[in-house]
């Protein structure tokens, strides 16, 4: 038994870890998705730029400025995507919205590469949090036991501004009924950037995160934790972010119990293989609300 | 007025049969040539002379036609002098030199010669109709041919061109689903690598496998295939795998589908790379020295005939469907088709035609990687069919081109450092082009959502009219 906790732990720490920072991601793919019914493809290149911004950031200026500074840069370029590609689109059919959201992301692929030159850049160690600690029998990261713990916080203070603020209401009144809402004198457009703002900054703490313990960064390290976390948040059912969490929570510790098994080739394929086994069984993930087509 | 486009027709065969029959016969008869143009013996005087007649004559026998032409022109050049050329020797030399691109010309002259025969023979609208677009294709074919022998197939217009004609054909194969079935699939890459895998396992001649699937001990298919039927197999090998797919993925709403079949195609690159399989798909090597083609021809044909195929299908009943449940699934279904049965029609064919046309890839490549088709080249064709236009199949093909040579040629330029004087141009470094080539598709689907032809197709008779209000407009101003 202490042999199986003890060669089966790191793994479970692991994946707990990463299932928090996609949970910070997936956050993101489903509230906007719960709004514009847009899968932002773009969101997991703005999660690297988050990374690489840091990245030089930190070799030149103090933690205390340049965390603020990448957390205020993410945030700003979530809101610009939105209005340079997505809001010119807002009458357009999806797919045409859909398209944009792949060209947004091809573009800031290709600027990243112009940008770093196209190596693998190491992440900078930030104190504390890279630091190594033991677990019963596990070494492990700091990043790892601060992921889930802050992952909650950040939840927990979202759902509340959804549930319990002006702006909150808003945003559950536009992902229920987009037309009525704008008729009803919603500012649409301040409550769609409202959700790409919180979107970026999420993306941002769980690039910080995610780096932390995976510290190799090129343009396009961000595109696969992008996916799965769109995945979670499909999973768990898209548009609700309880069940954003859970799903991500779930695809990183399988995910992990997979590279135990010794089948590390398949983990990625795995988390697809699960996004269609759900959405046969499933369509609308562990918490979505059915929809009914109406002609 | 008929018998005019007779002897038209006439003294247009009439000229393609004198080319086709001199520029063959001029294929063999060089050794015959070369004594006619020394009738002294003067190379047997002349050491250096006759090495280089011995060189011409080597390169011939072993039938590498570039470096003959070389040597021959050395040969014809260095020894002017000593060489007898008479009006005949010249004109056959000149049918030797020029030999493909006049038995293009010939093999155009007798297609424009049938057209028009058959213009003045047949009374139905539809063949009438169809005799301009058939010698403009033939016309384009041999205009291939010709540049690849002037240019030399290794120069970048060719390989604009063979890429051009490959990208065309999955870009179409991606158009048929995305564009006239309405489904948003992002599967396309995925298809593609299991067509360049089958036809790459199948065609590598079997005394190459010990090298290639060194570290599987020769790997466990011992067999070989021709290229035509490995092609079909490869396209057959997609289409099943889509159907497979298909099942379950097909009755998904549509950007879960775009997700889903993103997610197969990465499925389907991890699973060709997995140790596992290493013995038939050699894991994460290469796959390597199975045929590859000589003449862009190749491309042209296969991807033409494609191209030609989907057009067909979309021009019929099932494409009208199709385009129906674009249109309004609801009421579709409404008007009886069988949306399940049809999407997965298309969703199978378009996945077939994206298997051969990975097979061309991996023709076009030399070699075939697994890792090398990812979701970003499934956006890179998406976006030709956006710049193209969705519901466009000339567009689509336009648009690969035009994509193809502007990320592989014309753009070039802004990836190199550039001194005007002194002055150092800024922004221009390696990764450059590829930032204004996105720029440019950003603005595209930002402010020109209908691309390059909306849903409309190319036409002569639009683009006669086209020219023509283009003309009346310049008059009037």
């Amino acid at each position: 038994m202490t042999d199986f906790i003890s060669a089966n732990l790191p793994y479970l720490l692991a994946g707990i870890s990463v299932g928090g920072q996609y949970a910070l991601i997936a956050i993101g793919y489903t509230m906007v998705y719960g709004i514009l019914r847009l899968i932002n493809f773009a969101h997991g290149d703005i999660f690297t730029v988050a990374a690489y911004v840091m990245l030089y950031a930190s070799a030149s200026l103090p933690l205390y400025l340049s965390l603020p500074m990448t957390i205020a840069f993410t945030v700003f370029l979530g809101f610009a995507v939105e209005r340079a590609a997505y809001k010119p689109l807002r009458n357009a059919p999806r797919m045409s919205i859909m398209i944009s959201a792949i060209g947004v992301s091809y573009l800031l692929q290709n600027l990243m590469w112009y940008v770093t030159g196209g190596l693998a850049r190491q992440y900078p160690t930030l104190p504390w949090i890279s630091s190594t600690v033991s677990i019963y029998t596990a070494t492990t990261k700091m990043v790892t036991l601060v992921t889930p713990v802050l992952t909650l916080v950040l939840v927990v203070a979202l759902v509340q501004l959804i549930n319990h603020t002006k702006v909150g209401m808003a945003m559950r009144a536009v992902s229920k009924d987009f037309e009525t809402s704008k008729l009803m004198g919603i500012k649409i457009n301040a409550v769609i950037s409202v959700t790409f703002i919180i979107g970026s900054f999420l993306a941002a703490v769980g690039s910080m995160l995610y780096f932390s313990n995976y510290t190799a960064v090129t343009p396009t390290s961000g595109a696969m934790p992008g996916l799965k976390a769109f995945v979670a948040a499909v999973f768990g059912g898209i548009g609700s972010i309880p069940g954003a969490v859970i799903g991500a929570f779930i695809i990183g510790i399988a995910e992990n119990i997979i590279k135990a098994l010794g089948l590390t080739t398949f983990s990625d394929a795995f988390t697809f293989a699960l996004l269609i086994i759900i959405l046969i069984f499933k369509p609308t993930g562990l918490f979505g609300e059915p929809v009914h087509e109406k002609v | 007025m008929k018998a005019f486009k007779l002897s038209i027709a006439f003294l247009l065969a009439l000229a393609a049969a004198t080319l086709l029959f001199f520029s063959f016969q001029a294929k063999d008869s060089l050794p015959q040539l070369l004594e006619r143009m020394d009738p002294h013996q003067a190379a047997l005087q002349d050491a250096q002379m006759q090495k280089a007649r011995d060189r011409v004559l080597d390169s011939f026998a072993e039938g590498n036609r570039e470096r003959t032409l070389r040597n021959l022109d050395r040969y014809t050049g260095g020894f002017s002098d000593s060489l007898v050329m008479d009006s005949r020797t010249g004109f056959e030399l000149f049918f030797y030199e020029n030999g493909p691109s006049l038995s293009a010309l010939g093999m155009f002259l007798l297609v424009a010669a049938t057209a028009l025969t058959g213009l003045v023979f047949s009374r139905q609208g539809k063949w009438r109709r169809a005799a301009l677009p058939v010698v403009l294709i033939a016309a384009l074919y041999a205009g291939v041919y010709i540049l690849e022998n002037m240019v030399g197939g290794s120069s970048m217009l060719m390989t604009v061109l063979k890429k051009g004609a490959i990208y065309a054909l999955v870009a179409v194969s991606m158009n048929l689903l995305n564009g006239f079935t309405g489904l948003f699939s992002l599967g396309q890459a995925g298809f593609m690598l299991i067509g360049a895998y089958i036809f790459a396992i199948f065609t590598i001649p079997v005394e190459s496998r010990p090298q290639v699937y060194q570290y599987y001990a020769g790997g466990l298919i011992q067999f070989e295939m021709p290229t035509l039927v490995a092609m079909v197999l490869a396209g057959l090998g997609a289409a099943f795998f889509a159907w497979l797919i298909g099942l379950p993925v097909l009755r998904l709403k549509s950007d879960y589908l775009a997700i889903a079949t993103l997610g197969f195609a990465e499925i389907i690159r991890a699973v060709f790379q997995y140790d596992g399989l290493g013995p038939i798909t050699n894991g994460s090597n290469l796959l390597r020295r199975f045929p590859t083609f000589q003449t862009a021809l190749f491309p042209f044909a296969v991807a033409g005939v494609s191209i030609a195929l989907i057009a067909l299908l979309i021009h019929s009943t099932y494409g009208r469907s199709f385009k129906a449940i674009r249109d309004d699934e609801v009421a579709a279904e409404a008007m009886g088709i069988n949306l399940y049965r049809h999407k997965q029609m298309a969703f199978v064919i378009s996945s077939f035609f994206a298997g051969i046309g990975g097979a061309l890839l991996a023709m076009y490549q030399t070699t075939v990687q697994a890792a090398a088709f990812t979701s970003a080249m499934t956006y890179e064709i998406l976006l030709i069919v956006v710049i193209g236009g969705m519901g466009s199949l000339s567009g689509s093909v336009m648009a690969s081109f035009l994509f193809v040579a502007a990320s592989e040629w014309w753009l070039r330029f802004l990836d190199n450092e550039t001194m005007m004087g002194s002055f150092r141009v800024p922004l221009l470094r390696s990764g450059f082009r590829m930032v204004a080539f996105s720029v440019v598709i950003m603005v595209v689907v930002l402010f020109y959502r209908q691309g390059i032809m909306g849903d409309r197709e190319l036409s002569i008779a639009r683009l006669t009219r086209w020219l023509g209000r283009r003309g009346k407009g310049g008059r009037d101003g």
